[in-house]
């Protein structure tokens, strides 16, 4: 059997179901993977991890974990505390049982991952710039002297605005006349303010296991950046990752990272890629679908 | 320069910054429960890590002249209101200040005790112990379930069996009694951690880049922490621990990337040890005082003259 950790109507999830559905091969899809009829028992001893998580499927009978969610329980009847400490213990206990299974799990969370799940592109920073990949600038500040320097900067390379996004929300505002820079400059009063440059339309690429999976048109030099991108997703020991290219002041670089990519983003031809890719991975054929086209093969 | 990172009112960060003034280590105190509103920052990265300063009303540092950095992050019950600001307002600027201050520690290039993403396994204590297990030091047996007869039949097949929660939040640990027992059918609405109760005395080792201190416990209380609060003592001593265990211990600071862990063992009468639990942020304070074991000389000297330790790559997947 194989386990999705997710929504059925998750276009994700519901393609690979539908692959491995029309192999015979059985899929659960579990929204939340320790609710009834969910009964775990994880042990761990002197003769190492054992460990059952449906009581009509052994866990050395899932062949491979697609998460797809982190799990999340619905706080109506809960008081805020409690809800705070059951959620938390539900993500603590699913995260050991995920990284006990011998099975493929994608992507099979450490605690960094699972903990920081949609961590701002500044997470990822140091790791995306060891791998070899361009990065836009990025300006941390609460001196309003150093947020008008930026803007000039950015006004010398022929960019008028900057974005403002905030590391605790996933929004960003363009700071587009001098109204909105006197609006951050009060805010600067009180706590500093994330600026990165504006970027231009963005090339999507979806690493599945060792296959960089293009959307659309390549704009120049993004094919050799694969090398790169390859490199990054082996060194996050990410085997499903999207990945956000745009062209920046100097060239293009890198503006979002996603551990759980969306297949709507992606055309129809690619998300077929991306599809099999994943199938491959959880069965294991990893010499047949993920053997990439040719660097650079549009999807 | 050392940059701490710190309430002034946190007993740990008093000992931290006495020890580094003690020392004639100069230092840097970021006051967390002033920050990001008492505070000017400027962090700016391009190609390589990131370049800037940090500025009090009193002293500016620029971020290539930090050669180590100490931190321990506050709750926010330990910082004050900021006036003018409904206490949600506050709430989110602080946290856009914590996440900023983060974000920059985890790509500093000198040794920072500790980055985040390292002691993120402590919010989930199977999880950590699996990795325990995975470095060579042993666990306690342990089951986490959501079966009543499982837990039924751990109970009798180690007869004192502890249970604790699985996540960080209300970690305390008490002892599976007959109250206990009686509820165990409530797991079906959500699974619970339980533990062979391991006889012994308890151990503290604090890894300290590659220096160990190992602190033995006697106290009869089942989390000596809380000894207090059933009327009973917990006494203190340095003690020596075998070197295979302290190599144990080393690697498993290694393996979450800690430059400073706190430890917690057990040694059984046979002689066995048992590892229970890593602290990515020790409150070594309680050790020292009561042994007078030099943990914050040894944590001052790896800031401020920092072991060639190189940051790995494995076991924190963000930095």
């Amino acid at each position: 059997m194989f386990l999705f950790l997710g929504h059925s109507e998750d276009p994700c999830c519901a393609g690979v179901f539908a692959r491995l559905e029309a192999r015979g091969l059985p899929v659960r899809v579990v929204a939340a993977p320790l609710a009834p009829p969910a009964q775990l028992t994880w042990r761990l001893d002197a003769a190492g991890l054992a460990s059952s998580l449906y009581p009509d499927v052994p866990d050395t009978a899932i062949a491979g974990v697609l998460v797809r969610d982190t799990g999340w329980l619905e706080p109506a009847g809960w008081d805020a505390a409690d809800h705070a400490y059951m959620q938390a213990e539900l993500r603590a206990v699913t995260l050991a049982w995920l990284a006990g299974l011998a099975c493929p799990v994608i992507n099979r969370p450490d605690a960094a991952l699972w903990y920081r799940a949609g961590a701002p592109l500044l997470a990822w920073r140091a790791l995306l710039r060891r791998s070899g990949l361009p990065l836009p600038e990025v300006v941390i500040t609460s001196d309003p002297a150093e947020a008008r320097a930026f803007r000039r900067r950015l006004a010398a390379g022929g960019v008028a605005g900057a974005v403002y996004a905030p590391l605790t929300e996933a929004a960003g505002f363009l700071l587009a006349d001098d109204d909105a820079w006197e609006r951050l400059a009060a805010l600067q009063e009180r706590a500093p303010v994330c600026l990165t440059e504006p970027h231009g339309a963005v090339t999507l690429a979806c690493i599945v296991g060792n296959a960089v999976i293009w959307d659309r048109a390549l704009p120049p030099g993004a094919v050799a950046l694969e090398p790169a991108l390859r490199r990054f997703a082996a060194a996050a020991r990410l085997d499903f990752v999207e990945i956000a290219l745009a062209p920046v002041r100097r060239g293009l670089a890198v503006v979002l990272v996603d551990t759980l990519p969306r297949l709507e983003h992606f055309a129809l031809p690619a998300r077929a890629r991306i599809l099999d890719a994943l199938v491959a991975l959880l069965t294991q054929e990893r010499e047949r679908a993920v053997a990439p086209a040719a660097p650079g093969v549009l999807s | 320069m050392i940059l701490v990172c710190g309430g002034l009112a946190d007993g740990v960060t008093e000992l931290v910054c006495s020890r580094l003034q003690d020392c004639g280590y100069p230092y840097r105190l970021l006051d967390l429960a002033r920050f990001p509103e008492n505070y000017r920052v400027a962090w700016r990265w391009t190609d390589s890590g990131p370049e800037g300063w940090i500025a009090a009303t009193d002293w500016r540092l620029d971020l290539d002249a930090i050669g180590g950095v100490y931190a321990r992050f506050l709750g926010p019950e330990d910082r004050p209101q900021m006036p003018g600001l409904d206490p949600a307002d506050a709430a989110a600027l602080r946290a856009e200040g914590d996440v900023s201050l983060m974000a920059l520690l985890e790509d500093l290039t000198c040794p920072v005790v500790n980055r985040i993403g390292g002691g993120l396994s402590n919010n989930s204590k199977p999880y950590q112990a699996l990795a325990i297990s995975r470095t060579g030091l042993s666990v306690p047996p342990t089951l986490v379930t959501s079966d009543p007869a499982a837990a039924r039949a751990f109970h009798a097949e180690h007869g004192e069996v502890i249970y604790k929660s699985a996540s960080g939040i209300r970690s305390i640990v008490r002892r599976l009694g007959p109250d206990q027992l009686a509820r165990l059918d409530l797991l079906c609405d959500g699974p619970a951690q339980f533990q062979a109760f391991v006889p012994g005395r308890n151990i503290r080792v604090h890894t300290v880049g590659e220096r160990v201190f190992a602190t033995r416990i006697e106290s009869e209380a089942v989390d000596y922490r809380y000894a207090h609060l059933d009327g009973l003592t917990a006494r203190l001593e340095p003690i020596a621990l075998p070197p295979t265990v302290d190599a144990a211990c080393l690697r498993l600071a290694h393996a979450f990337d800690l430059l400073f862990a706190g430890i917690d063992l057990k040694e059984t009468p046979e002689g066995e040890f048992f590892c229970f639990e890593v602290n990515p942020c020790p409150g070594f304070l309680y050790y020292e005082r009561h042994t007078g074991q030099p943990i914050s000389t040894a944590l001052a000297e790896l800031l401020h003259r920092p072991a060639p330790v190189v940051r790995r790559e494995a076991g924190n997947t963000m930095t």
